[in-house]
């Protein structure tokens, strides 16, 4: 409204336009490198040159096929997914209890988890290591999944549960007087009413499972079970670093994510900032 | 805001009318909570609170790793007593709270304005938002690659600029300054857009007739955001703080990907200090003892901030 007198495009050069535009490119230009070299031929990645010329999908192909990447990929997808599903299902029954039943000490394990949210894996990376190698599960999907499933349960439990907290009760009432079992009401009643929160606890804990690397990269060495995370990171040898193959196979790693993370950015957004946060 | 409500829903329906006899009823539905909590807390106990124990039974014996298992051969102090006289572990930690303090003061002060920017946008607010989530939803190892290519010292664009602007050309990661320099920036980029949505959803909740008052008293701008914004944003901002601080502590992610702890010990953290420990010299028992050190960082953090975590559950009506 201030601008109105100003005419043409002028219009839209204002401190708030310019500073936002300063934003963009300092998050877009990191971003557009990444995709640029993606496409160099693999012969003019040590160039400095700003386009690639002549595009190229040479190392595309040679992440799938002169590395193993296809393997991690399907590997992070499956321990990803198996991941979050438990996560759900454990989360939404703790997280109705804890933000709907009438439980004693409550507090403290609210508080618990959430300080268990922000514990630093490399303070259980020993003892889960050497559990597992007694069990031998190391170079296993469940290696990764059962401690990701434990170490992304509290904050979704808390997402969880502030969602309850936020569910009419007389919703609920309607069907215990109708007689049906606390199982029964959640899932036909309650449920259906949380889903905005289910979303938003599984594309947290999807992205989280996506992007960890300190316990995949102890517990999953091996390359027929390397996540993406893990096998980016060991594409580079000790004296050469394929950075054409590390970012085509980033691109393909960033995109699901980015546009899962697009499509559902309100519920992102929601998650980040109804209460517990979280990078 | 949702909790917020349900807490004045809450005051105003009372508590739920329960059929039959109400304490039975209550008892019976508290069972039931234990029983929906039971999983996931059985789940998170084996998993987290378990191995933190142990990890700190291991830091306290002298762990022997054999081909086949492992045994745990008498109390001992020495693993402790090996740290505290160990430059390694002093330099890991003075390390990690250095760029703890770094990025986390930089992160705020770049993401407060730009959430001060984009609360006065009028148009594309929600576009910015999505690509603000870019870095944050970014694969952490990928963005330490990105910047390693980035400060390359053979074909990395930094070190194209910094020639064009007659800084020289210092190998960045392969010097100690330099590189720890390099990897906050990565760190900044990736999470300071994070920083940013938390205090812009914070500036957004805030009441709006505080500022048609300082409006009418005809309070400047920056006397308004220091006085009424700033003091209004404390709770968001302690919160966002106490996160990033205590997620910091755990740092690994970059320097293993970009410097590998290196040049010498310049960008060892005390994550990357007992992954070496444990893994590569397969020294179990120190390497404990620096895991729990990291831990015991946390643990401080988070009761020294434990009127943050308060207010957090106290504030949902709990």
């Amino acid at each position: 409204m201030r601008n109105r007198k100003r005419v043409g495009w002028h219009r839209y050069v204002n401190g708030v336009n310019i500073a936002v535009v300063v934003t963009a490119l300092f998050i877009l230009i990191p971003l557009y490198w990444l995709i640029a070299s993606s496409f160099k031929a693999p012969n003019s990645i040590g160039t400095a040159s700003l386009n690639p010329n002549p595009l190229s999908g040479g190392n595309y192909s040679d992440a799938f096929v002169g590395y193993d990447f296809g393997i991690y990929f399907r590997n992070s997808v499956i321990v990803c997914i198996t991941a979050t599903a438990l996560v759900l299902i454990l989360g939404t029954l703790a997280g109705y209890a804890l933000g709907r039943l009438p439980m004693r000490g409550k507090f403290p394990t609210l508080v618990i988890l959430l300080m268990i949210s922000v514990f630093p894996e490399v303070a259980v990376i020993a003892p889960l290591y050497l559990l597992m190698r007694n069990l031998h599960l190391l170079d296993s999907y469940p290696a990764l999944i059962i401690p990701y499933t434990a170490f992304f349960l509290p904050f979704a439990i808390w997402i969880l549960r502030n969602y309850f907290l936020g569910i009419p009760k007389e919703m609920e009432e309607t069907g215990r007087i109708d007689g049906a079992s606390p199982l029964r009401t959640v899932w036909t009643i309650v449920l259906p009413q949380a889903l905005p929160g289910l979303f938003t606890a599984g594309i947290f804990t999807f992205t989280a499972c996506w992007t960890e690397f300190l316990m995949a990269l102890t517990f999953n060495p091996s390359n027929n079970y390397r996540t993406i995370p893990v096998g980016i990171a060991e594409f580079g040898g000790n004296f050469n670093v394929p950075y054409g193959t590390i970012f085509a196979a980033s691109v393909v790693a960033v995109v699901p994510i980015g546009v899962l993370v697009f499509i559902f950015r309100k519920f992102v957004i929601s998650g980040l900032t109804s209460g517990a946060v979280k990078g | 805001m949702t909790a917020l409500s349900a807490d004045i829903a809450d005051k105003i329906v009372g508590e739920p009318k329960l059929v039959g006899r109400p304490d039975v009823n209550r008892k019976r539905l508290a069972r039931m909570g234990w029983i929906f909590t039971a999983p996931a807390l059985i789940v998170i106990a084996a998993v987290t609170i378990f191995p933190i124990v142990y990890s700190v039974v291991m830091s306290l014996n002298n762990v022997n790793v054999t081909g086949n298992g492992f045994s745990l051969d008498g109390f001992t102090f020495s693993n402790y007593n090996l740290l505290l006289h160990s430059s390694l572990w002093r330099d890991a930690l003075v390390f990690t709270l250095y760029y703890t303090a770094v990025t986390v003061i930089v992160e705020l002060i770049i993401g407060t304005c730009i959430a001060l920017v984009l609360e006065r946008l009028a148009a594309g607010r929600g576009w910015m938002m999505a690509l603000l989530l870019i870095p944050w939803s970014m694969i952490t190892v990928i963005n330490a690659e990105l910047w390693a290519y980035i400060y390359n010292g053979t074909y990395g664009i930094a070190d194209y600029i910094l020639n064009a602007i007659g800084l020289g050309s210092p190998v960045i990661l392969g010097t100690p300054t330099p590189a720890i320099i390099g990897l906050m920036i990565a760190d900044i980029w990736k999470t300071t857009p994070f920083v940013a949505i938390i205090v812009l959803a914070g500036l957004v909740m805030l009441p709006g007739d505080v500022y048609e008052a300082a409006e009418m008293d005809g309070a400047s701008g920056w006397y308004t955001f220091w006085h009424i914004t700033l003091p209004l944003l404390r709770p968001t901002i302690a919160l966002a703080v106490m996160f990033r601080i205590l997620q910091a502590f755990g740092l690994f992610d970059l320097p293993y990907v970009m410097t590998g702890g290196g040049p010498g010990t310049a960008t060892t953290s005390l994550a990357v200090l007992a992954y070496d420990a444990l893994f590569k010299n397969l020294a179990f028992g120190p390497g404990a003892a620096v895991a729990v050190s990291a831990a015991l960082l946390v643990l401080l953090g988070c009761l020294a901030t434990l009127r943050v975590f308060r207010a957090q559950v106290g504030q949902e009506g709990t």
